[in-house]
C-alpha cells in the first residue's frame, strides 16, 4: 500500500532521509522509532506532501508530494502537537469534516466514541480544551474520514499516563484493515499497536522487523524484577549475585532488577524459593527501548554494532 | 445562504467573529456620512456638484483607509497560520495548495468587500438622497471594491512569502506607506521639480493602485473639480474621462490578478523549513 524507494530529503547541508526503501502492506501496523532528528517526522511530512523530496514515495500507486491530493485523501493524520485553531470545537469539526467530505453526524459519533460530546463541548474554544481532549478531537477527525491509512506522529506526546493508556486502547479498537504508521518513543504504545518496527538512524533504516527480533538483534532480553521485604533486600541481592546465571544485579526501587537469559528466569526464582530469602513479588520487564536503540545504533550513535 | 467551501466559510466566520469587520464597516460608514452631510459646507458649489466634491473628499479617505482594511486581514491569512503551526494540518487534508490559496483569498476578499460595501452603502444612500447620480455612486463603489481586491491579493502574496504575523504585517504596512507616500501630490510635485520625465510620472500614476484609484474616482465624480493634480490633468487630456477610468480600472484589475498569481505561486512551493516544533496557537 505504501512504498518508498531511494527516498532522500535534505535541508541545506543536513541530510535527514538518506535513501529509504520500504514497503508497507495494507492492514500492517508499523512503528517508526528513532532518536529526535532520526527522520520520522520528516518521513511523515514527505508522505503528507508538506515538504518536497527526492526519490519515490507512493500510497496505492499515487505519488506523494505537495501535489499528492490523492495520497492525502487516503491518509488520516494525528499530529504530534495538536495545533490549537482559533475556533470552537464546533468550528473545528465543521471545517475539517467539511474538507474531508464527512458529515457532522459522523464526526460527532466518532467524538462520542472517544468520550467527547459535541453537544456539551462543541461551543468551547479549542484553546480551552485539555491536551487529551484535543488529541481525541484530532483522532476523531482522522477516524471519521475512514481513510485506509492512519498516520500517527507521536500521538500521545502531550498526554498524561492515564490519557495515554486510554488513547492506546482506542487505537487498538481501530478497524483491523486500516494501515497504521506510528512514530513513537514509547514501548507501552508500540507493543500493543505495532506488529512491525522500523528503526531510523540518521535518515537510514537501522532495523526492520518485529519487536522480539529487535531485542535479539540488539542482544537484549527481558529482565526480571524481584521484590523482598525491605529488611531482606540486601540478602536478596547477595543471593542473586551467587547465582551464575545472573549476569548483573541492579537494586531498583523496592526490589532488584537482574540481567539473565529469559530461559534462566524460572531457575533463578526456584533457587530463591529454596533459599531463606522471602520473595514478595516478581515481574518480567522488557528491556528499556532507549537501551535497545542505543545498543542497536551504538551508544555513541555512530552506527549499528 | 450556504457556502459549499468550508475554508471560505471559516474565513468569513472568522471575519465576523473578529472586530475588524464591524469596526471597518462602521468607521467607514460614519466617515462617509460625515463627508456627505457636512463635506460641502463652505463650498461655493451647490446641488449635486457640491456633493460630488464632498464624495471626492470621501474618496481621499478611502484611498488611504481601504488598502489598510484589505491588507490587515490578508497579510496574516497564511503567515499567521504558518506561525501558529495550524497550516500544516490544513495542508495535510485532501486539498491542493492552489485550492487552499483560492479559498482563503475568496473568504478574506468577500469579508473585506462586504465591509467596504456596508460602509459605503450608508454613504451611497445619503449621497443619492442629496442628488448625486446613482450611476456615479455605483461606479465609485465598484472602483472601491477593485481597490480593496487589489490589496487583498497584495496582502495574500506577502503572506505567502512570510513566516510570521509580525513580519507579514510590517511588510504590508511598508508597502502601504510606500504606495500612499509615492502617490501623494507633494511627492509627485517633487518628482516634477527633480526633472523626472512627465511620461514616467504618468505611467507611475497609473501603475500605483492608490493613485490609479484616486484619478478614476475624481474622473467619475467631477473631473473639472481641479483636484486631479498636474499629472492627472495631463492624463485626462490625453485619455479623456472614459480612457482614464478604463486605464485605472485595468491597473487595479492587473494588480489584483498579478498579485494573486504571484501569491499562488509562492504558496504552491512547499516550505523549506525543517519539521521543528511549532507553537500550537492559531491567530488567524
Amino acid at each position: 500500500m505504501i512504498r518508498a524507494a531511494d527516498l532522500h530529503k535534505r535541508y541545506g547541508d543536513l541530510v535527514v532521509l538518506d535513501g529509504l526503501d520500504f514497503e508497507i502492506a495494507r492492514g500492517e501496523r508499523v512503528a517508526f522509532l528513532g532518536a529526535n532528528g532520526a527522520g520520522k517526522t520528516t518521513l511523515f511530512r514527505c508522505l503528507l506532501g508538506l515538504t518536497d523530496f527526492d526519490g519515490a514515495l507512493a500510497v496505492d500507486g499515487h505519488a506523494a508530494g505537495p501535489a499528492g491530493e490523492e495520497v492525502r485523501r487516503r491518509v488520516g493524520y494525528v499530529p504530534q502537537l495538536p495545533p490549537v485553531y482559533d475556533l470552537s470545537l464546533d468550528g473545528f469539526v465543521d471545517l475539517f469534516a467539511g474538507l474531508r467530505g464527512v458529515s457532522r453526524e459522523a464526526a460527532a459519533e466518532r467524538l462520542a466514541d472517544l468520550g467527547l460530546s459535541l453537544e456539551e463541548t462543541g461551543g468551547k474554544e479549542m484553546g480551552e480544551l485539555s491536551g487529551g481532549m484535543l488529541q481525541k478531537a484530532y483522532l476523531a477527525m482522522a477516524l471519521a474520514a475512514e481513510t485506509p491509512a492512519l498516520l500517527l506522529d507521536e500521538p500521545t506526546a502531550s498526554l498524561d499516563p492515564a490519557s495515554r493508556r486510554e488513547f492506546v486502547r482506542l487505537l487498538q479498537e481501530v478497524d483491523g484493515d486500516a494501515t497504521m504508521l506510528l512514530a513513537s518513543h514509547r514501548l507501552e504504545e508500540i507493543e500493543p499497536l505495532a506488529d512491525r518496527l522500523v528503526v531510523l538512524h540518521r535518515g537510514r533504516i537501522a532495523f526492520d522487523g518485529a519487536l522480539e527480533e529487535l531485542w535479539a538483534t540488539a542482544g537484549m532480553t527481558a529482565g526480571l524484577w524481584i521484590a523482598a521485604p525491605p529488611a531482606e533486600r540486601e540478602a536478596l541481592a547477595r543471593e542473586l549475585r551467587r547465582n551464575p546465571a545472573v549476569r548483573a544485579v541492579h537494586p531498583n526501587g523496592t526490589g532488584v532488577r537482574i540481567d539473565a537469559d529469559e530461559a534462566d528466569h524460572l531457575d533463578v526464582l526456584e533457587r530463591l524459593r529454596r533459599s531463606d530469602v522471602p520473595v514478595v513479588e516478581f515481574r518480567t520487564r522488557p528491556p528499556a527501548l532507549e537501551e535497545v536503540l542505543a545498543k542497536l545504533v551504538g551508544e555513541d550513535g555512530e552506527g549499528p554494532r | 445562504m450556504t457556502i459549499d467551501r468550508p475554508l471560505v466559510r471559516r474565513e468569513l466566520r472568522d471575519a465576523v467573529r473578529r472586530y475588524w469587520f464591524l469596526v471597518n464597516a462602521g468607521a467607514f460608514a460614519v466617515a462617509g456620512l460625515l463627508f456627505v452631510l457636512f463635506g460641502d459646507t463652505g463650498s461655493m458649489l451647490v446641488g449635486s456638484r457640491g456633493y460630488a466634491r464632498a464624495l471626492a473628499g470621501l474618496m481621499q479617505l478611502a484611498l488611504v483607509f481601504v488598502p489598510l482594511m484589505a491588507l490587515v486581514p490578508s497579510v496574516v491569512a497564511i503567515a499567521g497560520e504558518r506561525e501558529a503551526g495550524t497550516l500544516d494540518y490544513l495542508l495535510a487534508q485532501p486539498l491542493t495548495r492552489t485550492r487552499v490559496f483560492v479559498d482563503k483569498w475568496t473568504g478574506v476578499g468577500t469579508a473585506v468587500v462586504l465591509s467596504v460595501l456596508v460602509g459605503l452603502g450608508f454613504t451611497a444612500v445619503a449621497a443619492a438622497l442629496k442628488g448625486v447620480p446613482g450611476g456615479r455612486i455605483a461606479a465609485l463603489m465598484g472602483l472601491t471594491v477593485l481597490l480593496a481586491l487589489a490589496f487583498v491579493s497584495l496582502g495574500m502574496w506577502l503572506s505567502a512569502l512570510t513566516t510570521s504575523r509580525t513580519k507579514a504585517t510590517s511588510l504590508g504596512l511598508t508597502v502601504w506607506l510606500l504606495l500612499v507616500g509615492l502617490g501623494s501630490l507633494g511627492v509627485m510635485s517633487a518628482f516634477v521639480q527633480w526633472g523626472v520625465p512627465a511620461g514616467a510620472l504618468e505611467a507611475w500614476a497609473l501603475v500605483n493602485p492608490i493613485e490609479a484609484y484616486r484619478l478614476a474616482a475624481i474622473a467619475i465624480l467631477d473631473p473639472e473639480a481641479g483636484v486631479l493634480g498636474a499629472v492627472g490633468q495631463a492624463l485626462l487630456e490625453a485619455l479623456g474621462v472614459a480612457g482614464l477610468v478604463a486605464a485605472s480600472v485595468a491597473s487595479l484589475a492587473a494588480w489584483s490578478g498579478a498579485a494573486f498569481l504571484l501569491g499562488r505561486r509562492a504558496f504552491s512551493r512547499p516550505d523549506r523549513r525543517g519539521p521543528g516544533r511549532t507553537p500550537a496557537r492559531s491567530t488567524t
